[in-house]
């Protein structure tokens, strides 16, 4: 039998084409059934395996956790600092070993997610040393860097096309960012407003504006591409 | 009593020094030679004859020691277990395997099969030993006298010396050649997550090929390494887009050294010759890169340059520096030379063995022999061909996920009016 696409005969061994995937069959040629040419799905077992390494890391990040716990409790003889570390760590391996464990992780679970538990941890800080900023501080600005990012972050991943506009467009709300920040800590830790905010904002905003720009025409693709030539 | 004194410990010939030094935790410098019958393997047979073959070939059927300075063969006290076929061959041996047996004696139904690390010996040695075996088995099995000849050893027979003897040492000139080349392009793709290693076989009339090469007055082996070479150039031209970022093609064609010094050793005893084209002056036909090929195979492949060649290996093998480090500081060097220079001068080695002759008898019993070499440590082929029963065969081994070679290699072979059969372990 030959190939339909690549033209190769195959052996009756062949299911599919070994060279460009396409089915082997023809509804009036008969083939015979004989031995595949090794036998199917028996593959020697890894010494590391991808759950042993994954262990192997948890446990890492177990250790430091318990010998904080531990000697907190046995100096102050109930937990204090040592929350703080364990919380961070935890939170430390979500965010960068968890993905791992997936085939193929999303960020449009992974990235919100991240961001829900540093808001979870201020919030303890806030709670654990008496504090009165995380409603009208940390929370207002960590949601909006959580859905700026979330949002970059997925349209990255997912679109073929149009980077360049998605950064353009994040450098601009990066801008404004500065500036919601200034306020919240107005609001928070009732300072005078003296517009340092602006110094980082104006550039970024023209940093993004200028990339939307770059984007949009393609004439400036073209002289980008004569000037800047290396 | 003496001759067993003699064949107590091996060291390592000069081409197998850098072998165990560049083993990694991912890459076992590994091939295989089998063959197939034309019925079921019986396991209780083959190991009555892996038992009786064993002691003639004291230094193949060996594992690999340590010493303080350098790595020694000892030759094995038990025979190995047999095992169980993968779904690809060549499955990584670890140095503790390697510690206890260098080859493995592996069957799947019809199929014999013998891998061996490449510090034992080379392709040629590795069909002595098959052929050994088979016959060995078909004599137990069917009761029949198998003469021996087209390589075949007696089992009745002493090891001799000269069979274990490094005839490198033996054939090295005294002045050296240079080591400077250019770097080849490298094949790029994904790399199989799990270390499956593809295997893609072409066959052919051996006959067609025959014709063909000797329409252009040059051998198989060169006409099949121009076929190749061709292949990999069109894969670059398709592949790389900016002409200025084209690399050399080249090919390392390995090269038996035995009939060229008249030596009957059974260890490593082959050198090699990378002919080369450079695709940034412009696109090449068959019939020019036939003509490199079998020029540079031609000028390369004769007794004094390869007596040269040898002596650039041997001599740094010599180096009183070298010599005197102890091993683990060797194993680092050698490793780091290994990976900055080893295998960046050429794209894939391309293996010939050759016509594959046996006994009229045994001929009866075998199907089909099978040659593969592992691919290579840091490009994802290497290819291997020979012949048996006029039947040319062409094994890729690879372990990317993408067959672009493959199909290149097979377009090349249409274009030549040659029809080819593929067979693979495909997934």
């Amino acid at each position: 039998m030959y190939c339909a696409n690549c033209g190769v005969k195959l052996a009756d061994t062949e299911q599919r084409c070994p060279l460009c995937g396409t089915e082997a069959y023809h509804p009036d040629i008969e083939r015979p059934e004989v031995d595949p040419l090794y036998p199917k799905d028996f593959v020697p077992k890894s010494v590391l395996s991808k759950t042993t390494i994954h262990i192997i890391i948890f446990t890492l990040f177990l250790i430091p956790i318990f010998v904080c716990l531990y000697a907190d409790l046995y100096i102050n003889r109930c937990i204090t600092w040592s929350a703080y570390v364990s919380l961070s760590v935890s939170i430390s391996y979500i965010i960068i070993v968890l993905p791992s464990w997936f085939r193929r992780p999303t960020p449009a679970v992974f990235v919100p997610l991240d961001f829900f538990l540093i808001a979870l941890l201020l919030q303890y800080i806030n709670y654990a040393t008496g504090g009165d900023w995380f409603l009208t501080l940390a929370f207002p600005l960590i949601t909006y860097l959580g859905i700026m990012v979330t949002a970059a972050s997925v349209l990255l991943y997912y679109l073929k096309k149009g980077h360049l506009y998605v950064i353009g467009a994040f450098f601009i709300a990066m801008g404004f960012y500065m500036d919601i920040i200034e306020l919240f800590l107005m609001v928070t830790f009732k300072v005078s407003f003296d517009g340092w905010s602006l110094y980082p904002m104006i550039p970024l905003v023209i940093i993004g504006l200028g990339m939307i720009a770059i984007a949009i025409s393609r004439n400036a693709k073209a002289i980008l591409a004569r000037k800047l030539h290396f | 009593m003496k001759d067993i004194k003699r064949f107590k410990w091996f060291k390592l010939d000069n081409a197998a020094k850098i072998y165990p030094a560049s083993h990694s935790r991912s890459w076992s410098n590994l091939f295989r030679l089998s063959a197939t019958l034309y019925e079921d393997v019986d396991l209780k047979v083959l190991e009555q004859a892996v038992k009786n073959t064993i002691p003639r070939f004291p230094s193949m059927a060996a594992k690999l020691k340590q010493g303080l300075f350098w790595y020694y063969l000892q030759p094995v006290d038990e025979p190995p277990a047999i095992l169980a076929e993968y779904s690809y061959p060549l499955a990584h041996m670890t140095k503790k395997e390697m510690r206890e047996c260098a080859f493995r004696v592996i069957v799947y139904r019809k199929r014999i099969a013998v891998e061996f690390f490449h510090a034992l010996t080379d392709g040629t040695g590795g069909l002595i030993f098959l052929k050994t075996l088979v016959a060995e088995y078909l004599e137990l099995k069917h009761e029949i006298e198998i003469p021996c000849e087209f390589g075949i050893l007696s089992r009745k027979e002493r090891p001799k010396h000269y069979e274990t003897e490094d005839s490198f040492l033996k054939n090295a000139a005294s002045v050296k050649e240079t080591r400077k080349d250019t770097n080849a392009w490298h094949i790029d793709g994904t790399p199989e997550p799990d270390a499956f290693l593809n295997i893609t076989n072409f066959q052919m009339s051996s006959d067609k090929i025959w014709h063909l090469a000797h329409e252009k007055n040059v051998s198989v082996n060169t006409y099949l390494t121009a076929v190749m070479m061709k292949a990999i150039l069109n894969l670059q031209l398709e592949l790389i887009k900016n002409p200025k970022k084209y690399k050399p093609v080249k090919v390392l064609v390995p090269i038996n050294l035995r009939p060229i010094f008249n030596s009957k050793t059974l260890r490593n005893f082959a050198l090699y010759t990378i002919p080369e084209l450079d695709p940034r002056l412009g696109y090449y036909t068959l019939d020019e890169i036939i003509n490199i090929v079998h020029h540079k195979v031609g000028t390369y492949a004769t007794q004094k340059n390869m007596s040269k060649m040898i002596q650039t290996n041997v001599a740094d093998e010599k180096l009183l520096i070298l010599r005197i480090v102890p091993l683990f500081v060797k194993n680092f060097v050698m490793k780091m030379v290994f990976n900055s220079v080893g295998e960046k001068k050429s794209c894939l080695s391309f293996s010939n063995l050759g016509q594959v002759r046996l006994p009229e008898i045994m001929r009866k019993y075998i199907e089909r022999v099978d040659f593969i070499l592992g691919p290579q440590a840091q490009a994802p082929y290497n290819c291997s061909s020979y012949t048996y029963r006029d039947i040319l065969n062409v094994t890729f081994s690879r372990d990317i996920k993408e067959a672009r070679l493959e199909t290149y290699f097979f377009r090349e072979l249409q274009a030549l009016g040659i029809e080819v059969t593929v067979q693979s372990n495909q997934r």
